[in-house]
């Protein structure tokens, strides 16, 4: 590879793409026009935006006590927070006043006064209307509940009796009040009245009775009668009457609260009677906080979306495009070699996906601090004017923004590449954006902080760890994660471009067809020239296949769960454990099996091992479990911690109340078969016919891994299911991984029950010790089974793999028989 | 300069299952010979030619180019050959220069010789005028002169065409066979192939007739008239093929 044709061909595609209406309309003007076009736009919303007033009646207003809750159509300013709000309600009462001058208004006025005031008349009948249902409402519901009582012999006044007397009228109402309580609200829905409020008649009275009684201290509070209460009617599944409902909370809280302080001065008491406590916060936020806070919510995630749009559009072009036009073979027959060809598109796309969410980002901010600081007051006021991120922040932003573009271009090219056509190409944008928005949602929710795990995820870590340094761009715990998630999202961008190399060196993407495609013909064609051991992508289906039933199940074995008695619960789980195993990892598998493929024995390798391989898979698990737990106990801080369901099914493993057999059936025996059968059998053969053995059992133990669903499970499986792949491929035979699956399985399940009678043994004591969470092993334990697991694993390691039946004929299928390959080689 | 021994392709096809492309394929090109490759559209001339300029990997069998081998040492091969077909598509957005410019400089062609050069092939090939017109905006001709421009930058010793005059009228048909043939008067392998029996007939000294992937005959169109007793070029290829034909359907019985 030579630095110099990838530099041609990386000039030659970025002066292509310059050259490209499309492309530089998507990357350079899109930006520099929509953000000023957003904010121009939302300008004028907020110009031409105007609330509908809601309406708000109220019977017996004349009842209302001072000071004045209303003044002319509204409540009265005084006790809005801001007095624009007075306008967004509009109250009709029945106020004597008010009716007759409405009446003589009618009268006199234009036609528009005469329909205000129809309207109000027509409002307040419907209000009228309601009131009485109401009360009969009320009526009936205090009838039946007096009935109930009776019949339960409950006395209202005890207190015991009060939470019978609420779960009474809550669940025993008869066919009546369910009907009158239908009417009522579809009366409510009918009248166009937003909110409703009745007051007593005597409130007014009651009120100054009160606070004459308590200025001459002749109040005597055992003698006042039950207190008068008014009445508010709304429904808050209506958007509309909701809003005006909170209005009206706001406006009768300053009002009684302020009827309060008129009470306490008449009675000659301090105002501040009824505060007692009265705290005073103070806010300690500093502008150009606030001002991170908002970018530190915004810049990630626009970042992410533009860095994949910037990188998905150009690299369409360079890909499926170049196969659209025909130029790719142009390029392939030149002397450049496929990897300086893919290096040289992917530096392009990586520069203008960089571009992109760069332009974009300076776009959003400056047009961001320009709006703020003009919308001055409203929302943003406490803001003031937003500072921009500060330098550090945006050199962090610049290097993380790296290995993102580098995953994100290389992901895109490999994807374009595969694709038939720019059409085809542009299909897998929407699962990518989705995926990478979903991830991007899940780091914005304010909960979510970077965590050891979560910074070697792809994307995610970059995106927790931008969050955080935009907030803080000194803090040295964040620098710390910069290692972490630096490594592995440039160990990422470098997986995607070795996937997208081997894209371009696969003759049968880059020559694919554009065929049609018909289901009846491809699933003919898949019964018909079924091969000996199952396909690449049969193998990946399988996989599919095992997580969507799992998926599938998780309802279903939950909701079985949830019904079973504490005393049954830990047999129910053991036995759904191997239901599980059974139905969704390994019938799937066998049922594939059978119907794919040609031979089921070569498929899951039925074949009868080499004594020593047997041997290597019986000493092997007693000597990776010791290693296995220490590693697993050592890494515990990095993980997240493991969900409820998982700790009761450990749990359940131990638990006294199931019978031995049974937890070893469920753990270690149904788990060998089945999960062995799924992926050391149809999926290990199938990703093996790639040729390429390593990669096969990579992928297979990832699959295996990614199927244990917790973090934990997954990195433990995807460790084992090396040395199962290992075990399964150097012996050609199936029955060592069983036989390694069961032994380390059942280990567990032995020492989580007998655990503590063994390291309490004196004679144990050399080799294991009882720490907080179970067994712990001894150092000398662990470097005897390192010794001995190592001295295996690399006998193994460099033995030829047995060349079963399987591996020939997949050879002979792939057509590279020896005789016409020879040739090639001797010369 | 061309060696090809027992050339196999295999493709997985959705409709047929495994097709074979090419069937034992054999034949040898010398330099200063234009060699044909006479078949019906989906004889496999356009996987064959594929394997030679090492897009495709052969299944099975050999090829060498001017002694490289085109599985294991397809860089080598790449810089001896120049390739053209139907499907080599040209740059939309790059003009006539820059694009034999760019394959000039990727063939590893210094700069000082490169310029030159160009200018040798613009003026050999007569197309100065369109120097600065870009891929999109010309005609089927001019593209085809680009197109030769590329392949023959380098100044390979092999030159391999593939179905080159398809879809051009007769003008530009014959301006390209032209070229060809000064191309092998300057002593070039060329090996060429077509469907079009009069092209054959006028431009190639050897001819191999190939059909399902196999080639059913293979001599110079001479030789080819004498064997079968057959002047017509066209009535040989016929009675071949339903000969072929037949004998695959005896071999089916």
């Amino acid at each position: 590879m030579t630095w110099k044709n990838v530099r041609l061909v990386f000039l030659r595609e970025v002066r292509d793409q310059l050259r490209d209406r499309r492309t530089l309309f998507m990357i350079a003007i899109l930006p520099l026009l929509l953000y000023p076009a957003l904010g121009i736009g939302m300008l004028q919303m907020t110009m031409l935006f105007s609330e509908q007033p809601r309406t708000v009646v109220i019977l017996g207003a004349d009842s209302l006590p001072e000071p004045e809750l209303i003044k002319g159509e509204h409540f009265a300013e005084r006790w809005f927070s801001s007095p624009q709000i007075a306008d967004k309600l509009i109250v009709i009462t029945d106020r004597a006043a008010d009716a007759s001058a409405q009446e003589t208004a009618g009268d006199a006025a234009g036609p528009s006064n005469a329909d205000s005031a129809s309207m109000s008349a027509k409002l307040l009948s419907s209000a009228r209307s309601l009131r009485e249902k109401y009360l009969h409402l009320q009526q009936l519901e205090q009838f039946e509940l007096a009935e109930l009582m009776q019949k339960h012999h409950l006395d209202p006044n005890r207190k015991d009796d009060a939470a019978a007397k609420q779960t009474i009228s809550h669940f025993a109402v008869s066919d009546e009040i369910r009907q009158t309580r239908q009417e009522f609200s579809l009366l409510f829905a009918e009248s166009q009245i937003q909110v409703l409020i009745l007051v007593p008649e005597g409130f007014k009275r009651q009120i100054q009775s009160i606070n004459r009684g308590l200025a001459d201290g002749s109040l005597q509070i055992e003698k006042t009668p039950q207190p008068l209460r008014p009445i508010v009617l709304q429904n808050s599944a209506d958007e509309k009457s909701s809003i005006a409902y909170h209005r009206v909370q706001d406006v009768m809280l300053t009002w009684e609260r302020e009827l309060l302080a008129d009470r306490l001065s008449q009675a000659g008491l301090p105002a501040t009677l009824h505060t007692p406590v009265n705290v005073q916060t103070v806010d300690l936020a500093q502008e150009d906080q606030i001002a991170a806070n908002l970018w530190s919510k915004l810049f990630p995630a626009l970042m992410i979306i533009m860095a994949v749009t910037g990188a998905f559009y150009p690299a369409i072009d360079l890909g499926a495009g170049e196969k659209e036009r025909g130029t790719m073979e142009t390029l392939l027959i030149s002397p450049a070699t496929r990897t300086e060809i893919v290096l040289g598109k992917f530096f392009t796309v990586f520069v203008f996906s960089v571009s992109t969410a760069l332009l974009n980002l300076c776009c959003l901010g400056l047009t961001g601090k320009y709006m703020v600081s003009m919308t001055g007051g409203g929302a943003f006021s406490q803001i003031g004017d937003v500072a921009l991120p500060s330098g550090s922040s945006i050199v962090w932003l610049l290097i993380l923004l790296i290995p993102l573009a580098t995953l994100f271009s290389a992901l895109c090219l490999a994807l374009a590449t595969f694709a038939r056509s720019s059409k085809e190409g542009q299909y897998y944008l929407t699962p990518l954006l989705m995926v990478s928005v979903g991830m991007t949602m899940f780091c914005l929710s304010p909960a979510v902080e970077i965590k050891p795990f979560y910074s070697i995820m792809p994307v995610m870590g970059i995106a927790l760890l931008l969050k955080g340094l935009l907030l803080d761009p000194t803090s040295a715990e964040l620098t710390w994660y910069a290692l972490p998630v630096l490594f592995t999202s440039f160990a990422y961008g470098l997986l995607a471009l070795w996937w997208a190399i081997e894209q371009f060196n696969s003759e049968e993407v880059l020559f694919r067809e554009a065929e049609r495609f018909e289901l009846g013909l491809w699933l003919k064609h898949l019964l018909r020239d079924k091969e000996a051991t199952p396909s690449f992508s049969e193998a990946g289906f399988c996989f599919v296949l095992i997580m969507m039933l799992q998926f599938g199940a998780f309802k279903f074995l939950g909701d079985a769960f949830q019904h079973a008695t504490a005393e049954t619960r830990d047999v129910l789980m053991l036995r759904m454990l191997i239901i599980q195993q059974l139905v969704i990892i390994g019938s799937p598998a066998a049922f594939m099996g059978l119907i794919l493929t040609k031979s089921f024995r070569q498929t899951f390798r039925v074949n009868i091992p080499n004594p020593w391989m047997i041997g290597a898979a019986v000493v092997l698990p007693f000597a990776l479990n010791p290693l296995a737990i220490e590693l697993s106990a050592r890494l515990n801080w990095f993980f997240p911690p493991l969900p409820e369901g998982a700790k009761e099914a450990l749990g359940a493993m131990s638990a006294a109340s199931t019978p031995m057999w049974l937890a070893l059936l469920a753990f270690a025996v149904t788990p060998a078969l089945c999960e062995e059968i799924a992926f050391r059998g149809f999926i290990l053969s199938g990703f093996n016919r790639t040729g390429r053995t390593g990669l096969a059992i990579a992928l297979s133990s990832l699959t295996f891994g990614l199927m244990h669903m917790i973090p934990q499970q997954v990195f433990n499986a995807m460790l084992l299911g090396l040395v199962l792949g290992l075990l399964t491929v150097r012996s050609g035979s199936i029955l060592p991984a069983m036989i390694f699956h069961f032994l380390f399985n059942g280990l567990e399940v032995v020492k989580s029950r007998y655990g503590e009678a063994i390291a309490s043994s004196p004679s144990s004591a050399l080799f294991v010790t009882s720490a907080e969470k179970g067994l712990r092993y001894t150092g000398l334990t662990l470097f005897l089974s390192g010794l001995i697991a190592t001295l295996i694993l690399k006998r193994l390691l460099f033995t030829a793999s047995a060349n079963s039946v399987a591996d020939a004929f997949a050879d002979d299928v792939a057509g590279k028989t020896p005789d016409l390959m020879t040739p090639s080689v001797t010369q | 300069m061309i060696h090809v021994e027992n050339l196999t392709k295999r493709f997985a096809d959705l409709r047929q299952g495994s097709v074979l492309a090419l069937d034992h394929v054999s034949f040898d090109v010398r330099p200063g010979e234009i060699f044909g490759l006479l078949g019906p559209n989906g004889a496999g001339k356009t996987t064959c030619l594929r394997i030679l300029s090492t897009v495709l990997k052969p299944t099975g069998g050999k090829a060498l180019i001017a002694g490289y081998n085109v599985a294991a040492d397809p860089a080598k091969v790449r810089s001896v050959i120049g390739f053209m077909s139907a499907n080599t598509g040209l740059y939309d957005r790059m003009t006539a220069w820059e694009m034999v410019e760019y394959f000039g400089r990727l063939y590893g062609l210094p700069e000082d010789k490169l310029q030159p050069r160009l200018e040798e092939i613009f003026q050999m090939l007569q197309m100065n005028e369109i120097r600065d017109v870009l891929g999109g905006k010309m005609s089927t001709g001019m593209k085809q002169k680009v197109s030769i421009a590329r392949t023959i930058v380098h100044d390979p010793p092999v030159l391999i065409f593939d179905e080159p005059t398809s879809g051009l009228d007769v003008l530009v048909a014959r301006a390209v066979l032209k070229t060809i043939h000064t191309l092998r008067d300057q002593g070039k392998c060329i090996i060429f192939s077509t469907h079009i029996m009069r092209e054959v007939e006028k431009l190639c000294d050897r001819v191999a007739i190939i059909y399902k992937g196999r080639i059913l005959a293979n001599a110079s169109v001479n030789e080819l008239e004498q064997l079968y007793h057959e002047p017509d070029m066209e009535e040989l290829f016929f009675e071949l093929i339903s000969r072929h034909e037949a004998q695959l359907a005896a071999e089916r019985v």
